[in-house]
């Protein structure tokens, strides 16, 4: 009985899913995070599914999450930085910038290597690759010198140019490795070969940084599952939007420091895919964020200008990983209700959390959230809150908007449904910056919603955004964990070359495409894949000659010939036209070549949905919505059968979430079990 | 009647309007004074031109933007407004900045009703004049800096007039580069302009005039309340501009600010006459920099419009430095224009230690490496400004190698991508330790050290920085930080130390080494915590010669603060003061 497992650790939960690969069923199960060593939550949930260690054929996991606590609590190693002679501030310069503008104490991010720990070793090489300085290796000696005797947990080697030319980064490599055999060490151009010695050089020291903790989770957790009787190869999820093995995820471990979120968007093309659907946007809405991604022509979009921790007033830490194109807000079910100075109500970014939670959690919170709103409103039913486990109390939500309410001197229903629609409005501006922004129309793209809170907003987003098309998969509340089950293995490689574009310079730009493609078919058979699995997407970021910023354009994979040429510049001029409505006859320049290398994992089939038989039935409930009030129908979701069409105004219930079906909205489910509401 | 939240949801929807605008503009520039330091900004105004919402790189253009769009209607005439026209302005002395900055404007028609306009001014590379790249700083004369677009038609009902753009193409040295910029500043425009469109569509127009209103009104009503917090009273500074772009001569500037609970007044008549040479301030440049400092003390992160702006009052004498008259040159107005900011901000910091910090280095530091580009054949120009050292705060540090405060979302270009795209090898880029900053119980932030080799036949250099005579303020008993200055090194030729020139020839394996000064410091020294002290010397930041000379801690050979004797030190210095 071969099964698949992913297990999604979260900041709360630790959620699992399982495929068993012959019947196709699924199994869910939810328990606790363990912060304290993540590993242990996962070997926990994975017990109490009743799963055993040899049926399991796949394991996927995440790190995310201890990624981004090991950088954003700064607890992590003990990092030398080794950089070339003259560049040693370059961590503390950065670009300089001062993203809180009025701010005049603002304080730049501070580097994640102090001062003290940066060394320089001469060397230097130019922007074509040529050596201009060999590497002095009385200066690396010196280094590895004082690497021991201060005692460091791990290195980083960042040279200047080294993306056009590594070698002396490996010659460095090489020294510090024969002196410090376990040490571990990353080098800048491993993790990128793109230029901007700022990003590159944090890039390497990030990785460095959060090296040694996530090397102890990984290896605890293989342990942990190799007594557990797994035998397969294991894989986590990376924030690129694939899955990397355990190895490569030790070696590279900033690469999965956006992969929380993207389960969901994995299982989102999934469905999709099973459905002909091409165009989709998601929106998952947890107890603190909102996060939506768009997907096009079947594709995840990918961004390659990421930081951590970036908001408005803050640029964050630059790190050159290609991340799934996620935007995300501070709105969630725990997201806060105020009043600011001048009495407008504001939603979030504060969040109650899970402790206390919200005030209808009866568990000491007494701020108004966006949960307390929909118990307000009549969306929640406080008796069914995951299936009854937690009673909501009703009336501890509105003590909880009354000072709102006499503030602003509107009553409690009002000033909770005003609530709920700030929140909807920051949803739609988000799911605008992901398509609008992005020169994407959201009416040819159906939405897909999931996450607990995600199908209470997902109408009157829809109906906003002239979306005609709401989908709520089976479970949204696990739906990240049963997307990664079906992840393809996926490697990213990118070279900056900067070349007029022409069919001269094709040849060459082919030619690193020719390289790449080698590097990762090697890099794939060690991971197991046939090479009928393999499959291969190249890019070139371009520009007009004079610009700065690039539009990546995905080439064909083939002789690079006039033919070829043509349709890159085509394709350029038409990608340009759609995000930035116009375009110009000047000459094309490359900056970039990318490949991303895919190693298939086999589909399973996603089994048809057999509903239960009718015992709740329907009733009805008083619900506020924008448009008015309503006697809405209630439905329990896995009682709705496939010949039923629901009529809205209703509201379709399950244990991890709640569907709100608004005034004339058709709602029925499709085969699979698929919840598909048609907005009016 | 349109309820309150719906018209928040409108006013959050203008805001993104500016934004989306902004970014498109960003992103297919082919200007770096645009797409790197984000010298640009772009707006809403209502169908008076009074400011609705502003996305901005730099602070710099707060209240330029509203000030051209009512030139411009002043100049077309109301009944010459049609749907898609777009004019164009960039007049210093009523509405702008220097020549390179370049005003688009477009009315928003719904239907026959005009709601309000969309305009973004951007740093255009090339507008003509004397010197590639068009700004310089030894020009007498706005002839010599540039053509003068006084706010025409660009377009009319959507057709372009042909004849001016003819005009602007035989006029700059970079006609591709210069036609590039204007696709994509009108492009940018229509984006806003689509947007709110769509939102009258949506809302409706009244809603949308409803919404625009009480943006403002709430505007308003928000800074109000912040003008209580602050001091109330007069307050005074003073201080010197190095000279006056010609010869060695300071500029003396005076302000004189009052602040009741419904005025905030900036009074500059005190200070110097205009400049013969280009570093004058025009009137509507000065107004923004008593903005942007404001908006810092006042309300930093909420949106700008027009609201915040009503309590405000700018006094500048025509003909002096702070509102130049024509034909003075103006196209290194930042450095005065930074003065304004900086005078108001050391006349106010020891009352608001919270919001405000000691002086900082101050100047753009502007530079242009320039010339043909020996590999190609091709003309290049690198233009940037540089970072350099702000000013320690209660409780804080000053921050090392940030932009001045007439920059901001401003990035400094990749020594990588300059050495690939400009015959350039960058030598070190570091923080400038030598020169060190303001010493204080906090410090000022380091400048930094940056040496361009030119890897070419030939080039020519051209750079304008500011407090390098007068260095920048230091605080309560904080010293004063270090200049900006840039050294020339040629073989066989003794370096040349200064801080302007205009197109200085160089060739192959010549040496430009800039320099950036330190930010001032807050406190007095003697009082700084030993352990940062401590911290500072095992950074490398200072010696522990200058940790005993400058701070009067004693560090031990094994790196420790030795307490004993630090107390002895610091006590006798104390008292020696």
């Amino acid at each position: 009985m071969p099964t698949r497992v992913a297990i999604d650790v979260g900041g709360t939960f630790t959620d699992l899913c399982a495929l068993n690969e012959d019947t196709g069923e699924f199994v869910f199960v939810k328990d606790l995070t363990t912060p304290s060593n993540f590993a242990i939550g996962v070997l926990g949930v994975l017990k109490k599914s009743g799963i055993k260690g040899e049926e399991i054929d796949r394991f996927i996991g995440t790190g995310s999450t201890m990624v981004i606590n090991s950088l954003t609590e700064r607890k992590g190693a003990k990092v030398l930085l080794v950089t070339t002679k003259g560049f040693r501030d370059v961590l503390e310069i950065q670009r300089s910038n001062r993203t809180d503008l009025y701010n005049f104490r603002y304080q730049k991010p501070i580097p994640f290597v102090p001062r003290r720990y940066r060394i320089e070793v001469e060397e230097r090489i130019d922007y074509s690759g040529n050596i201009l300085k060999p590497l002095n290796k009385e200066d690396v000696l010196k280094a590895i010198e004082f690497c021991k005797r201060e005692r460091f947990e791990s290195v980083a080697i960042a040279f200047f140019n080294s993306y056009a030319n590594p070698a002396h980064e490996i010659e460095c490599y090489n020294l510090f490795k024969k002196a410090l055999p376990n040490m571990p060490i990353t080098l800048s151009h491993e993790l990128t070969r793109e230029w901007r010695e700022y990003e590159r050089t944090n890039t390497a020291v990030m990785n460095a940084f959060v090296q040694p903790k996530v090397q102890q989770y990984i290896e605890t957790l293989e342990k942990g599952l190799r007594d557990f009787g797994v035998k397969t190869p294991l894989h986590i999820m990376q924030s690129n939007g694939g899955v990397s093995t355990f190895e490569q995820a030790l070696r590279a471990p900033i690469y999965q420091v956006e992969s929380g979120p993207i389960g969901g968007v994995i299982g989102s093309a999934t469905i999709g895919k099973a459905l002909g659907l091409k165009n989709i946007i998601t929106l998952d809405v947890g107890g603190t964020t909102a996060k939506t991604s768009l997907i096009f022509d079947g594709k995840l979009r990918i961004n390659t200008d990421y930081s951590i921790g970036k908001t408005q007033f803050f640029p964050g830490y630059p790190v050159k990983v290609p991340v799934v194109d996620i935007v995300e807000i501070g709105n969630g079910g725990g997201s806060i209700a105020w009043i600011d100075e001048v009495g407008s109500l504001r939603v979030g970014p504060v969040s109650a959390g899970a402790d206390p939670g919200p005030a209808c959690y009866n568990r000491g919170g007494d701020k108004p959230t966006l949960t307390d709103a929909f118990v307000i409103t009549g969306v929640l039913n406080p008796d069914y809150f995951l299936g009854g486990e937690i009673k909501l109390n009703k009336e501890l939500a509105y003590r909880a908007y009354s000072s709102l309410s006499e503030i602003m001197g509107k009553s409690v229903e009002e000033v909770a449904l005003g609530a709920i629609r700030l929140a909807t409005a920051n949803m739609i501006n988000a799911v605008k910056l992901i398509s609008v922004r992005r020169g994407f129309d959201p009416r040819d793209f159906t939405l897909i919603a999931f996450g607990g809170a995600g199908p209470m907003f997902a109408t009157a987003i829809a109906k906003d955004l002239l979306i005609k098309k709401v989908i709520v998969p089976r479970v949204p509340g696990v739906f990240s964990a049963w997307g990664m089950l079906m992840t393809d293995v996926k490697h990213d490689y990118v070279q900056t070359k900067v070349m007029r574009l022409n069919l001269d310079s094709l040849k060459e730009l082919y030619n690193i495409i020719n390289e790449m493609k080698e590097m990762a078919m090697k890099q794939l058979e060690s991971e197991y894949i046939n090479k009928n699995d393999m499959y291969f997407e190249a890019y070139f970021d371009i520009r007009y000659l004079g610009q700065e910023h690039t539009v990546s354009t995905e080439v064909p994979i083939k002789n690079p010939d006039r033919k070829v040429l043509k349709i890159i510049e085509n394709r350029f001029h038409r990608l340009h036209y759609k995000q930035y409505t116009f375009k110009l006859n000047d000459p094309l320049e490359v900056v970039n070549v990318r490949l991303s290398a895919y190693g298939k994992v086999r589909k399973p089939q996603i089994s048809t949905f057999k509903p239960k038989e009718k015992s709740f039935g329907v009733n009805y409930r008083k619900v506020i919505l924008e448009d008015g009030m309503y006697n809405a129908k209630v439905l329990r979701r896995d009682e709705i059968q496939y010949d039923e069409t629901i009529l809205g105004p209703a509201i379709i219930e399950e244990p991890t979430a709640t569907t709100v079906v608004r005034n004339n909205e058709l709602a029925y489910i499709d085969k699979f079990g698929n919840l598909i509401i048609e907005v009016k | 009647m349109i309820d309150d939240f719906t018209l928040d949801i409108i006013e959050n929807s203008l805001i993104a309007a500016a934004e989306e605008s902004f970014i498109s503009f960003g992103r297919t520039s082919k200007s770096p004074v645009i797409y790197e330091v984000l010298d640009y900004a772009a707006g809403i105004t209502d169908y008076k031109g009074r400011l609705v919402a502003q996305a901005n790189g730099v602070p710099g253009f707060l209240g330029t933007l509203d000030l051209a769009v009512q030139e411009c209607i002043k100049k077309i005439g109301e009944d010459r407004i049609y749907p898609n026209d777009i004019y164009i302005i960039n007049v210093p002395y009523t509405s702008g900045t220097h020549l390179n900055d370049v005003t688009l404007v477009m009315p928003i028609f719904v239907e026959k009703t005009l709601v309000g306009f969309s305009s973004i001014k951007g740093h255009w590379s090339e507008v003509g004049g004397m010197h590639f790249g068009s700004w310089t700083s030894d020009s007498t004369e706005i002839y010599q800096e540039g053509l003068i677009f006084p706010g025409i038609k660009l377009f009319e009902r959507g057709k372009p007039n042909k004849a001016l753009i003819e005009l602007i193409k035989a006029n700059v040295r970079t006609p591709d580069m210069t036609m590039g910029d204007m696709e994509a500043h009108a492009a940018a425009l229509r984006v806003a302009s689509r947007r709110v469109v769509e939102l009258c569509k949506k809302y409706g127009v009244n809603a949308i005039l409803d919404s625009i209103e009480r943006l403002m009104s709430k505007g308003e009503k928000l800074i109000r309340l912040k003008l209580k917090e602050l001091p109330h009273g007069t307050f005074y500074a003073e201080d010197m501009i190095d000279d006056d772009g010609i010869s060695d001569n300071p500029i003396d500037v005076k302000a004189k600010i009052e602040i009741s609970d419904d005025k905030f007044v900036v009074d500059l008549t005190e200070s110097g006459d205009q400049a013969k040479g280009s570093i004058n301030s025009p009137l509507c440049a000065t107004i923004s920099a008593a903005r942007t400092i404001f908006k810092a003390i006042t309300d930093p992160h909420g949106p700008a419009n027009d609201g915040n702006f009503r309590v405000m009052d700018v006094k500048a004498r025509p003909g002096s430095i702070f509102n130049p008259l024509p034909p003075a040159p103006t196209s290194t107005y930042w450095e005065s224009m930074a003065f304004v900011t900086d005078l108001v901000w050391k006349a106010l910091a020891p009352y608001i230690p919270d919001k405000l910090s000691a002086g900082h280095f101050l100047s753009v530091c502007a530079t242009i490496v320039g010339g043909i580009d020996d590999r190609n054949k091709l003309p290049f120009a690198i233009v940037e400004p540089q970072p350099g050292g702000w000013g320690g705060a209660l409780g804080k540090d000053g921050e090392s190698a940030l932009v001045c405060s007439g920059d901001g979302e401003t990035y400094i270009m990749s020594n990588e991508v300059i050495e690939v795209r400009y015959p350039i090898i960058v030598d070190q880029y570091t923080l400038n330790i030598n020169d060190g900053c303001g010493k204080g119980e906090y410090r000022g932030g380091f400048g930094i050290v940056k040496d361009y080799r030119i890897n070419n036949s030939n080039a020519i250099f051209t750079a304008s920085f500011g407090r390098s005579k007068y260095p920048c303020w230091g605080m309560d008993s904080g010293s004063n930080g270090t200049p900006n200055y840039f050294i020339i090194y040629q073989k066989g030729k003794e370096p040349l130390k200064a801080r302007k020139v205009a197109a200085f020839p160089l060739s192959k394996g010549d040496l430009i080494r800039i320099v950036t000064g330190g930010g001032g410091g807050y406190g007095n020294p003697y009082k700084r915590d030993p352990e940062r002290v401590l911290s500072d010397v095992i950074d490398g930041y200072i010696s522990k010669e200058q940790a005993l000379k400058d701070y009067g801690v004693v560090i031990t050979n094994d790196l420790k603060v030795d307490y004993e004797q630090t107390k002895k030190i610091r006590e006798k210095l104390l008292n020696g003061i």
